[in-house]
């Protein structure tokens, strides 16, 4: 018997899409609409992976061995309560909830806490620490911005919907969609492709050599000209978010800084003794600086080209003082193309239990936050732990083999759905269900506003949720402590959602109050 | 003078910042053997990890040796006496320093002298990243004191600056002085890029080959540069205003004969 599900959101990227229609047929996703390619490998395919891990792991002479769930969670505990110091690592893609038993984890463990961003946008947020951020909801920019600006990332193939849902390809209320003008440009190129080979082919003449700066589209003084929305791409090469821009600027690697900081000068009407910057003709900013200055709500996204470049978080700062300036001659926003669901959920949850987003360290009792000092790689580089729990991560596809080889001379926990690269060199070796699949929890949006994913479908038996398996191994470790005379945490654990067959609490009805004798003559 | 010596290398860093001439002064040994300090997170005390042996000698107070690599906030906000590190050091060293002097054999870890406001850092090998710079999102730099570096220093040197100096010996990293408000660096060999960014005030003068960034103008050459009341420099070197973008008037003093690529500001003189 098939089911369709309405309105499911989807658990890949930070554009947390919600439109999904998924449909079911004996407890399996079979077909999904709406999504995009990505979403669709994961959702109708990725999630039933043969490599899926249904027993929880452990290695016993060099080999993981299937044990119960009670033994891998005192193992777990073990190794989490004799270590000195403990970094606890991932947390990008499992949702909130499990998040905040994870913070009480690391607190009663006195470890290190860091999530995924201090290798993806962290730069953005220390960035945001130290100068502020002028931001908007998507829905602001998808309603209101005419000149949008994505600077060294390419959402075509990590945030594939962004542009439709969000920028310059869908309709809002006050600026209209760019869709059919692109399908014009799009045939137009396509026929003068064809019109190329085939008096190349007549004249067989030698292609002519690409200028190392290539530029594509109208030259930049024609944007103001141009009706409806804008959207200028940035970037070291030529992307597909690239050629579907009405503008395109290729800059030298590693020149980011410098480009904005011109920018910034011609913003502020200051004068610039160079004839280019990164690549770039001084006159040509100064046409993008004009286009800048010139729109009614512009909006500047940013990827990881620019977060894990030469200068890092020093080339966030300069671009949100970019937008501050423009601000004092029009709107403009600026904003982080945040990669896994729920990374930005982990900086908000950690922030709201802590104080700090990422890069945390409890080891004094309360919690100290120094990215460069306490981040994973940074830490792990000095081998300065003892003891690593990895959960809803794989640094052992994305790590450098130096982090890596430190990371194995200590025990290793690992708590993932499938048996991803970091699973396979686990000490400890839980199975995890599929958040946003196969339980329901709250995740953020790259834009900081929090969305409910569904349960679609019943996980396999045996398989514990992220924030049922941590609650576990903490009340084990607190057990531990008991015994031995240390003083533990007082707060009670109780998961959301605990009993994982039944409907989140989220989604029932609340309860409607009783009516007293007051309210009810009220009423009459 | 108290010595302290490592009794074994740590795997898991090591907080000590009970370990300033302040903090030592009229205690006994058991007394300063009691006093706390923290290895990851287990509370243990200064005894467990260090060897501690009394001399009649008056300076330096403390005496530290063995590897302590991993050892952090050694010398954290002390005002007098002297400190003595034999090797390398940690993160931390002399934070919030308010005087006396801390002296390092080997190489420093990140965030020496952060915050600091009088005394003097002498570091003999190389200094890491962040030196003298503030806590992350706070632009309380160096207020004032020396910090004098005999090897390289790592990126990030002197983030909002606002006086005192600091002198280095090898090369910097990118972004020295960024965001530097007022006081002098002087760096005798090159810079990485970036240098001065967003600076308002204050002095740096490179010695060796430079990046300019597009938001510097240049304003003159000028035969030669004072550092401090001791020393100044030869050169001729080219003045840098900026940085424009924040409306900045730091002046950046750049060794001509070493930086023949930017001989194209002189038309602009």
């Amino acid at each position: 018997m098939s089911k369709i599900i309405n309105n499911v959101v989807c658990p890949i990227c930070g554009c947390l899409c919600d439109d999904l229609e998924v449909t079911v047929e004996n407890n399996e996703i079979v077909k999904m609409k709406n999504g995009c390619a990505v979403c669709d490998a994961k959702m109708v395919h990725g999630y039933k992976s043969e490599e899926r891990i249904l027993k929880p792991l452990i290695r016993k002479d060099g080999k993981l061995i299937p044990v119960s769930m009670d033994e891998a969670i005192k193992k777990a505990a073990q190794i989490l309560a004799d270590a000195k110091y403990p970094l606890l690592f991932g947390w990008s893609s499992t949702v909130g909830e499990a998040q905040r038993i994870g913070v009480e984890l690391a607190e009663e463990l006195g470890s290190a806490l860091d999530n995924c961003c201090s290798v993806c946008h962290g730069p953005s947020v220390m960035a945001t620490q130290e100068i502020g951020i002028p931001a908007a909801t998507l829905g602001q920019t998808r309603h209101r911005a005419d000149l949008i600006v994505y600077w060294a990332c390419n959402p075509w193939a990590s945030h594939p919907r962004h542009v439709e849902r969000y920028t310059a390809f869908t309709s809002g209320r006050f600026e209209s969609s760019e869709w059919k003008n692109y399908m014009q440009r799009l045939k137009a190129a396509s026929g003068r492709k064809k019109m190329e080979m085939a008096s190349k082919r007549i004249a067989r003449v030698e292609p002519p050599i690409k200028p190392k700066v290539c530029f594509t589209g109208p030259p930049p003084q024609m944007l103001e000209q141009k009706p409806g929305r804008k959207m200028i791409v940035v970037d070291v090469r030529k992307t597909m978010t690239a050629e579907i821009a009405d503008y395109f600027l290729q800059i030298e690697p590693n020149r980011d800084y410098e480009v904005i900081e011109a920018l910034r000068c011609l913003v502020t009407d200051q004068e610039i003794d160079v004839d280019k910057v990164g690549g770039i003709p001084i006159d040509t900013l100064r046409d993008v600086a004009d286009a800048m200055m010139n729109c009614e709500f512009g909006v500047i996204y940013f990827g990881l080209g620019m977060t894990q470049s030469l200068g890092r978080f020093r080339n966030i700062e300069i671009a949100i003082a970019l937008a501050r300036d423009l601000n004092r001659k029009t709107k403009f926003v600026i904003s982080p193309m945040r990669g896994h669901f729920n990374v930005t959920g982990a900086n908000n949850v950690f922030a709201w239990q802590t104080g700090y987003p990422f890069a945390i360290d409890f080891s004094q009792g309360y919690p100290q936050f120094n990215p460069g000092e306490n981040t994973a790689v940074d830490l792990l580089k000095r081998g300065d732990n003892d003891a690593t729990l990895i959960i809803a991560a794989d640094p052992g596809a994305h790590f450098p083999s130096v982090i890596m080889q430190n990371m194995m001379k200590h025990p290793l926990i690992t708590i993932n759905p499938d048996m991803n690269a970091i699973s396979r060199l686990g000490d400890v070796v839980f199975p995890a269900q599929w958040c946003g699949i196969e339980y329901a929890g709250t995740a953020y949006r790259m834009d900081t506003v929090p969305i409910t994913l569904k349960k679609v479908v019943e996980a396999p038996p045996g398989v514990l949720t992220d924030e049922e398996l941590l609650s576990r191994i903490l009340k084990e470790v607190r057990a531990i402590k008991i015994k031995r005379g240390e003083p533990v945490g007082q707060t009670e654990i109780t998961p959301t959602h605990p009993d994982t067959t039944k409907p989140s609490p989220t989604h029932k009805t609340p309860a409607k109050p009783k009516q007293t004798k007051k309210t009810k003559e009220r009423l009459k | 003078m108290i010595t302290l010596t490592a009794l074994r290398s740590f795997s898991v860093p090591v907080q000590a910042p009970c370990i300033t001439p302040e903090n030592f002064a009229g205690k006994s040994i058991t007394e300063i053997k009691a006093l706390p300090v923290t290895e990851g997170n287990c509370n243990v005390t200064l005894g467990d990890l260090f060897k501690l042996e009394q001399t009649p000698e008056e300076t330096p107070n403390i005496t530290l040796n063995g590897d302590l690599g991993k050892v952090k906030r050694v010398g954290q906000a002390m005002k007098s006496g002297e400190i003595v590190i034999n090797g390398n050091i940690g993160m931390h060293t002399g934070e919030k320093m308010a005087g006396g002097k801390i002296v390092i054999t080997g190489n420093a870890g990140g965030w020496t002298g952060s915050e600091m406001k009088k005394g003097t850092i002498e570091i003999h090998g190389d200094g890491g990243d962040y030196l003298a710079s503030p806590y992350r999102g706070n632009d309380l730099g160096m207020k004032g004191g020396l910090i004098t570096v005999d090897g390289n220093v790592g990126s990030d040197v002197g983030c909002h600056l606002k006086g005192g100096i600091i002198k280095i010996k090898g090369s910097a990293g990118r972004f020295l002085g960024y965001h530097m408000n007022d006081g002098v660096i002087y760096v005798e060999k090159d810079c990485d890029v970036r240098t001065g960014a967003c600076m308002v005030g204050g002095k740096i003068v490179v010695g060796g080959t430079l990046e300019i960034l597009p938001s510097f103008t240049i304003d003159s050459i000028k035969p030669k540069v004072k550092v401090d009341n001791i020393t100044s420099v030869t050169g001729p070197f080219y003045v840098f205003l900026g940085d424009l973008s924040e409306h900045g008037t730091g002046k950046l003093f750049v060794n001509k004969s070493a930086n023949s690529a930017l001989k194209f500001y002189e038309k602009y003189l």
